[in-house]
């Protein structure tokens, strides 16, 4: 049953807030306590974490990487800025911002002129002139470049400031994103109908148990807790799961890949995560600068770093399935047990760079694409316009889908669709070449190219394993205590149509 | 082309060693350097290392774990387990476990005969007597518990540094073992011949290229080198091998599983790796005792750990699906192209747990399986036996599979069969129930019970995937660049029968 939820309409639902593929918003929704340090502290450099092979990207020292903030911008729509930072509830100091910024421009003029000056006096020194007068240009060339160097220095590390701050800003907020916290988030849609049961429904762990398809307390022994082996008929029906799904989404044009799940530091960073920060979902590596990655979005992110792509190659659409790790720090309460919250899982996510002028058209192709993929499955969901203080600091606008679990009686999350336009690209520098070079202009740096301009980035949960298996079982149990095994991943689980005790 | 190799027939073909499947031995081929503290600091207890849920089980303090060590046997076989040790080139130190086990042997007497004496005071006190006389019996008895305590500190130490340096020891070997290095290692079947190629050949680096199918340098940025990201139908390669995988191993009887990735450094020792060694091949997480798995042998070793299994569950047999990761540490030079070395890979495992009687037979049995399973997608290989100094700590004996890898100009390690016998078992403590109980033995602690014994545990890479993607691409080369897939793997590419450019 399909119901169309007009603007301002909102439909609540007691609905169980399971943050998790919204990896972003899961971090954001915990007191936000990254490590900053004092400004005093920042301006001494921190010796390396990790060795010789990597940088101390993660310190706030001089190597630290750099986003490029349009600091212009930022300045000339201060109010809108502000606004926006409130509505998040973010903590990030726009003041301190500007100020920095403000001091940042002027040294960096200061430098500029100082630099005139000591060029000014070298090139003096290129005619002819009396001993005593070479030897007062000489001093005057010293100390003017002892100067610069002093002032280059203080630039450097204003910089690093300017930067430490400015990355907290938050993305600016598409205007139909209801403002506030999860209450207000708005439903799009309305998907299918909760399943009626003339027998008593149970949840998928005690499905799970009959039919033998878990393991937690041993994982708990060998793992610790929030781990868990799946056996027999789920392992079927994660293959089953995962091969459909990229199926599925490769036939509508995705590239498919597998990634890395260990990634440096500064990567995670980039695509908006906090890995040092209190609470932090993200797992180090000892002695490393590496990370477990938490979602795949961080190395699909990462495929096209510092790069600026030809106009024609977008938009570039990726499908990727990777192992995920989140520590769950903080993660507290009820909905912690069996699949709903766990350490390790399989997931499917879809990505796309794009041109900005793109990014919302995109946005609905991903959760159309979502939708589609959920209502085969016959799944009852709804689709949520994530408000404000929700979204994360990297999304634009966000969109949840939250599924019918019956053991839970309740709606859990399943996946999460965010357009993050160039919040990400401008950390991970990806820039794409536009094909027409503007008319004659005077401002053009080479010939006839147009300068680069940042992609957008997108990302969404085609599935996420552990919770489509909560949705299977629960929603598609018999009476008997067997599952029906919904049309589409028949032919990827051998043609089986139940999963059933065994015999 | 099927050749036997009878007993003492050496077939000498240059062979790439790729110990990395054979995860134990590549460990032990490294220079042992595990930290081992001086036997003075050992006396001392370590702080934990870890948070407080979880016990500083890596250090060597009173709570590290035991195994069961049979010490009795070893001193009745010394000269075996001798010899053993200097077959293996281990520098486990016997005459040390020995001298200790001696000490430890003594003093626990002692510790009785102390307990025997102050019970025999506490009787004494039980009768009438005069007032002086029970005063002194009180100051004995004070005296002896103190003695007592005192003891019984100096035993758990002495059983410490017996445990750290009896725990070193090697598995027994197989008398069929070759003894010696790789050069000693015995060709036991050569299947199938290498293709031969109207045309110049590519290695797997080459073809990925020309396909586009995967990528390494982005990965070198993300993550570092031996990272790569597979594309578009290395992708699907990939799905299909595990997915044919474990449908052929299932249909044998092997139960399927995944695996937690993410385990207790306690597991991975208990399973006989260092996870704490100089150049170990396993990543630890930052402040956690927790490591990631190497080999999914590990996680399903732990999954019976502590437990009497009864007699009629066995044998147990578990097909896991799992990725790997390895540090790689040490490993340096020509091997290390592409995808023969890498840092994380996904791999289906099998294990099996057994009757002591069994595991020769259960041993062929893995050996056959992997022998059938590489000859239907019609690659060339070879099984060795491999030599003494090959085997890893935990293997009683060894089967490895090399293949040819027509890109390389050489056969290189696809698979690795071990009989851990009852190595990791008294390790894990895994033990079963023998039904039958011995008739009216005098011994016999519980009722009609036999004393419970310890497991037999076997692994088997069925299919590790890169090393698998490497002789797919060379070997199936065609002139054109495309790639023939082999017919088994045809219905889990959607019945692709060639990988080809992208049009």
């Amino acid at each position: 049953m399909k119901m169309g939820c007009l603007n301002g309409t909102t439909i609540s639902l007691s609905c169980l807030k399971l943050p998790f593929p919204s990896y972003p918003s899961s971090f954001q929704n915990v007191p936000f306590r990254r490590t900053i340090k004092p400004l005093s502290a920042a301006l001494q450099t921190s010796p390396a974490t990790s060795p010789s092979t990597t940088k101390a990207e993660d310190q706030g020292a001089r190597s630290h990487w750099k986003a490029a903030i349009d600091f212009k911008w930022i300045k000339d729509n201060k109010e809108a800025v502000a606004a926006n930072i409130r509505n998040r509830n973010s903590d990030v100091d726009l003041e301190l911002v500007l100020q920095l910024y403000d001091h940042f421009f002027n040294l960096q003029k200061e430098v500029e002129r100082v630099r005139g000056e000591r060029n000014a006096v070298a090139n003096k020194m290129k005619g002819k002139m009396e001993q005593f007068e070479r030897q007062r240009l000489i001093e005057e060339g010293k100390n003017l470049k002892e100067g610069l160097i002093a002032l280059e220095e203080d630039l450097l590390k204003l910089n690093d400031k300017l930067q430490l701050e400015a990355q907290r800003i938050p993305n600016m907020t598409h205007p139909h994103v209801p403002i506030g916290g999860e209450d207000s988030s708005m439903t799009r849609k309305l998907v299918g109908s909760a399943p009626e049961f003339s027998f008593p429904v149970k949840d998928h762990l005690e499905l799970g148990k009959e039919l033998c398809l878990f393991d937690f307390d041993t994982a708990a022994e060998v793992s610790g807790s929030k781990f868990y082996y799946l056996k027999n008929d789920a392992v079927l029906l994660e293959m089953a799961l995962v091969n459909w799904t990229l199926s599925e989404v490769m036939k509508r044009g995705f590239t498919p890949l597998t990634t890395p799940e260990l990634v440096r530091s500064s990567i995670v960073e980039k695509c908006g995560f906090q890995p040092r920060g209190n609470n932090t979902q993200v797992y180090s590596i000892e002695d490393s600068d590496q990370c477990l990655i938490g979602t795949a979005e961080i190395p699909v992110g990462g495929l096209h770093m510092d790069s600026i792509l030809a106009e024609t190659l977008l938009p570039l659409k990726y499908v990727a399935f990777s192992h995920c790790f989140r520590t769950e720090a903080g993660a507290a309460g009820s909905a912690t047990r069996g699949l709903y919250r766990v350490h390790q899982f399989s997931k499917v996510e879809m990505f796309i760079f794009c041109r900005p002028e793109d990014s919302e058209h995109y946005h609905e192709e991903l959760i159309k694409i979502e939708e589609d993929m959920f209502s085969s499955l016959g799944l009852h969901f709804k689709i949520l316009d994530m408000a404000s203080e929700d979204l994360g600091a990297p999304a634009y606008r966000k969109f949840d889908v939250e599924a019918w679990m019956p053991g839970l009686e309740r709606f859990g999350e399943i996946s999460s669709a965010s357009n993050c336009t160039d919040y990400q690209s401008r950390r991970l520098g990806i820039r794409y070449r536009p094909l027409e070079a503007p008319v004659a202009s005077p401002k053009k740096s080479k010939s006839n190219l147009a300068p680069p301009k940042f992609v957008h980035t997108l990302n969404a949960t085609a599935c996420a394993v552990p919770r489509m298996i909560i949705c299977l079982l629960e929603n598609y149990q018999q009476e008997d205590g067997s599952i029906l095994i919904p049309e589409p991943l028949r032919p990827f689980m051998g043609g089986r149509s139940v999963i059933s005790r065994k015999s």
